[in-house]
């Protein structure tokens, strides 16, 4: 199979900008639910931004929730309940985080 | 693979292999979505079938819900135009939409049967596909068939109950299943 090129950092930062511009357009239409998928579906694709950007490095809290995310997304299609709650504890410990990371 | 079975075990596959898929396989899903029901033998669809790494990259790119990279896709397009003109509002606003759904069930229990994963994706932008597949005034990007080998299979999503949902003879009669 042939070989894929390697994608820059500047190519992927211009995905992401594309992502956005579209979910954007997309949400004025598509089920309310969805707006919360594609901002959590967006923070999984910008926490690899350091891959392809050597000048940014790996945060392990962000890959580590990134692993979560991508985990637990899905259940947007199916239990809402569930994924409010997936939410709920996200939000909860990048709140940790972001005490721990000011106060040390 | 029978019928029922390939109903039943379908899924909506959202991580594939980079694997190709084979130029027959590719034939024989479009020939199902050839052969689906259309109102009136309208067929409405046209199918752009997309194999070029860059150019399914780029509409990767402007489908919010083409998660998980493919090595083909297929987009099902109406030909909205030629559908007003042979069956006015009905076939243009109604049919296209409903011809091109069923098209698309065929190709997805098509690439299921032949051990592949699909899913069918709605969440893109019909102005930056149309841009760049070049599709003309009149035709209208329905869905968006993304097509690999899966690698991960989807677990069973819930549906409701039958109960739940029939009704016999009339609206808010309960049916209820044989013991």
């Amino acid at each position: 199979m042939k070989q894929e090129k390697k994608v820059t950092g500047d190519e992927y930062f211009f995905e992401i900008a594309v992502f956005l511009a579209t979910s954007a357009r997309g949400c004025m239409d598509e089920p309310p639910l969805y707006g919360p998928f594609r901002l959590i579906d967006g923070l999984s694709r910008l926490i690899d931004l350091p891959k392809y950007t050597p000048c940014l490095s790996d945060d392990a809290f962000l890959k580590r929730m990134k692993a979560e995310i991508d985990e637990k997304k899905f259940l947007v299609m199916f239990d809402q309940e569930g994924f409010r709650k997936f939410l709920d504890e996200l939000v909860y410990q990048f709140s940790k985080e972001l005490k721990e990371r000011t106060l040390k | 693979m029978e019928v029922f079975e390939a109903i039943m075990s379908r899924r909506s596959v959202r991580k594939y292999k980079a694997e190709p898929i084979p130029d027959e396989f590719i034939e024989k899903i479009l020939e199902a979505g050839r052969w689906a029901p259309t109102g009136g033998n309208l067929q409405p669809w046209k199918f752009i079938i997309v194999k070029d790494p860059k150019i399914l990259g780029m509409i990767r790119k402007v489908s919010p819900g083409y998660l998980g990279a493919t090595p083909f896709a297929v987009v099902v397009c109406s030909d909205r135009e030629r559908a007003y003109e042979i069956g006015g509002k009905l076939a243009r606003d109604y049919l296209c939409i409903a011809d091109c759904a069923m098209a698309v069930e065929n190709m997805l229990l098509a690439a299921h049967a032949l051990g592949l994963g699909a899913c069918s994706v709605k969440s893109f932008s019909p102005v930056a596909l149309k841009e760049i597949l070049e599709i003309p005034n009149g035709i209208e990007p329905e869905l968006v068939v993304i097509i690999g080998y899966s690698d991960k299979e989807p677990s069973r999503p819930p549906r409701f109950p039958l109960e739940e949902i029939t009704h016999i003879n009339k609206y808010g009669e309960k049916w209820l299943k044989e013991k």
